[in-house]
């Protein structure tokens, strides 16, 4: 009995102790997690500060933006008269209608071609076995560590040679082949059962229609993360624009975006306009679609 | 896996034409081209050997480029790559609302270089820039920014630093959350203090993502050209004149594609350096 007793008494000295010990992490838990909020929102305003007053700068008519900077007030943040003056001169001044299609045309022309070449090319790569097929996936790798601003100068000597400076083409095509969309295809159809495609193959489709019919619809999430990858290369793509096109006829945005301090300096109002458009079109795709995003960044390079 | 004589090749033929000329062509021609030099007949080259390299040696211009692109490389690559360590770390926190800072961290991928490199420009603007009266309100001098040769490699590199970090947090991301739950547990058991956990698991399982995060992010910064281009065309006193910079500016300022093109080889010569060593450092014991 009296044993008992002792080993009630000892385990409820137990309990008190355990309960004390949560008591105290839970506070140091709380206290962590408060110190982990500040410093989460101090990195925040940091990445969204310049956006923010982009944002509110492009609605100030020019005058505005000089007036209120200094001394700091509300006023250097907030706009005291709202006004789409930035926005309607990028049109019809600057001429960012025609920028903006270009852009839009190479980015989208590039997904679709793109999508389709490097998808084929992962298909023979996946699911054959031919002659020189090592050597020749090997060659697709190395496209991967060959930084593209190392051949650029080359690269504008063969653009040259064809013809295509100054083209839609001299944009669009030496970008179609992606190392790294061939890659993410190859991945996702090494995972896709071989007698699936030998079913297709009995019941008398070609080759063609097992890929286009029954392969490709199967990967719509590799799809989805490399047509981003692919839209969003093209979209900030700067060098090659820069140096493949001179004409204002096939200006992009970004090349437009690099002259604009040398050209206009001044239209700070206009920067922060164009600034603002041309960040919101990759934004409204990434942010939706982030899964995706990320499954095609991550699934090439941080694993094998 | 189905053995055929022409079908595969078929496939391959769109985009294995296009990587031949358009990726793997230029390397050859890029090398053959350092070896040539313009002459003043228009469209003839001639053939100097190794003299396009040897002219780069003694060229005062060439030693101060690279002097600026090392300096630039050995601050910027080990700042982004701390930084987005330890952001993804952050990032990594079960906290309720986590979502919505990772969504954050997000958006500076969605900015292109030119555009960040044009919204910082106007902020930091010295005699009218935001940041300057931040700075004035806060009790501080104004400073010149891009306009002095001290600071304007440092305005550099915040600026991509700003834009870049996010976008390598998320592969060091994508890495912690594979690093098993209960090694920390059985580590904490053991008595492992949360240094010990850090160096012991977090960053030896970290290795292999930081390695890849590492490399890439060595060859995008070796490579870094938009900021030079739009905000300081190299100076002021070519204090920013990296490189890429250089190696632009002889091809398509200078037309002298065999400079420009040597340029480019070293560049890639050091760069090989450079990710060997950083391989060595970070590589993973088995």
């Amino acid at each position: 009995m009296r044993d008992l007793k002792v080993v009630s008494e000892a385990q409820k000295q137990i309990n008190i102790d355990v309960s004390e010990v949560r008591r105290t992490q839970k506070r140091g838990e709380i206290l962590s997690a408060f110190s982990l909020y500040i410093l989460h929102i101090f990195l925040a305003v940091i990445v969204i500060f310049p956006l923010l007053f982009a944002v509110v700068s492009s609605f100030r008519p020019l005058e505005e933006i000089f007036r209120y900077v200094s001394p700091i007030s509300w006023r250097t943040f907030i706009p005291t008269e709202i006004t789409f003056e930035a926005y309607i001169n990028l049109f019809t001044e600057r001429g960012f209608g025609r920028i903006f299609l270009n852009t839009f045309f190479v980015s989208i022309v590039t997904v679709i071609f793109g999508i389709f070449i490097n998808s084929m090319a992962a298909f023979a790569f996946a699911k054959f076995n031919f002659r020189g097929k090592t050597l020749l996936f090997l060659l697709v790798l190395l496209t991967f560590m060959i930084p593209f601003e190392v051949i650029a100068i080359p690269l504008y000597n063969i653009v040259d040679d064809l013809g295509w400076l100054d083209t839609y083409y001299g944009l669009i095509v030496p970008g179609l082949a992606n190392g790294l969309v061939i890659f993410l295809y190859r991945q996702f159809f090494l995972d896709i059962p071989d007698s699936l495609l030998e079913a297709a193959r009995i019941d008398g489709a070609s080759w063609w229609t097992t890929y286009w019919r029954i392969l490709m619809p199967l990967c719509k999430p590799v799809t989805v993360s490399a047509s981003l990858l692919v839209f969003i290369f093209q979209w900030e793509s700067f060098m090659w624009p820069l140096i493949a096109t001179s004409s204002k006829s096939y200006r992009v945005l970004q090349v437009a975006m690099g002259d604009f301090v040398t050209e206009h300096a001044t239209f700070w109002n206009e920067m922060f306009a164009a600034s603002v458009l041309g960040i919101l079109v990759p934004v409204l795709l990434v942010l939706p679609l982030q899964r995706y995003f990320v499954q095609g960044i991550t699934g090439t390079g941080a694993k094998e | 896996m189905v053995k055929q004589k022409h079908v595969p090749y078929l496939f391959l033929l769109p985009s294995l034409i296009l990587i031949l000329v358009f990726k793997i062509y230029p390397i050859f021609d890029g090398l053959k081209e350092s070896l040539f030099a313009p002459t003043f007949l228009a469209g003839e080259n001639l053939f100097v050997g190794f003299d396009n390299y040897r002219m780069l040696l003694d060229d005062p211009v060439f030693w101060n480029s690279i002097k600026v692109t090392l300096y630039l490389n050995v601050i910027i690559n080990p700042l982004q790559i701390i930084l987005a360590f330890l952001l993804a770390i952050l990032l990594n926190k079960k906290i309720k609302g986590i979502g919505l800072f990772r969504a954050i961290h997000f958006i500076p991928i969605a900015v292109s270089m030119p555009i960040a490199l044009i919204m910082w420009n106007v902020m930091l603007n010295p005699e009218q820039g935001v940041i300057n009266t931040i700075l004035v309100a806060m009790g501080f001098e104004p400073q010149p920014f891009l306009g002095s040769k001290d600071q304007a490699m440092w305005v550099i590199i915040m600026i991509a630093t700003w834009k870049g970090v996010g976008y390598w947090a998320i592969f060091l991301l994508a890495g912690l959350q594979e690093v098993p739950k209960n090694l920390y547990e059985a580590a904490s058991i053991d008595g492992a203090n949360k240094w010990q956990q850090f160096k012991n698991i977090t960053f030896q399982l970290m290795k292999r993502p930081l390695a890849f995060v590492a490399v890439a992010d060595t060859v995008a910064n070796f490579l870094l050209f938009a900021p030079m281009y739009v905000l300081t065309k190299g100076g002021p006193e070519n204090s920013t004149n990296v490189l890429m910079n250089e190696s632009f500016n002889s091809a398509f300022i200078y037309s002298d594609m065999g400079r420009a093109m040597a340029i480019n080889i070293v560049i890639l010569i050091i760069l090989l350096i450079v990710i060997l060593i950083e391989f060595r450092f970070l590589r993973a014991k088995h």
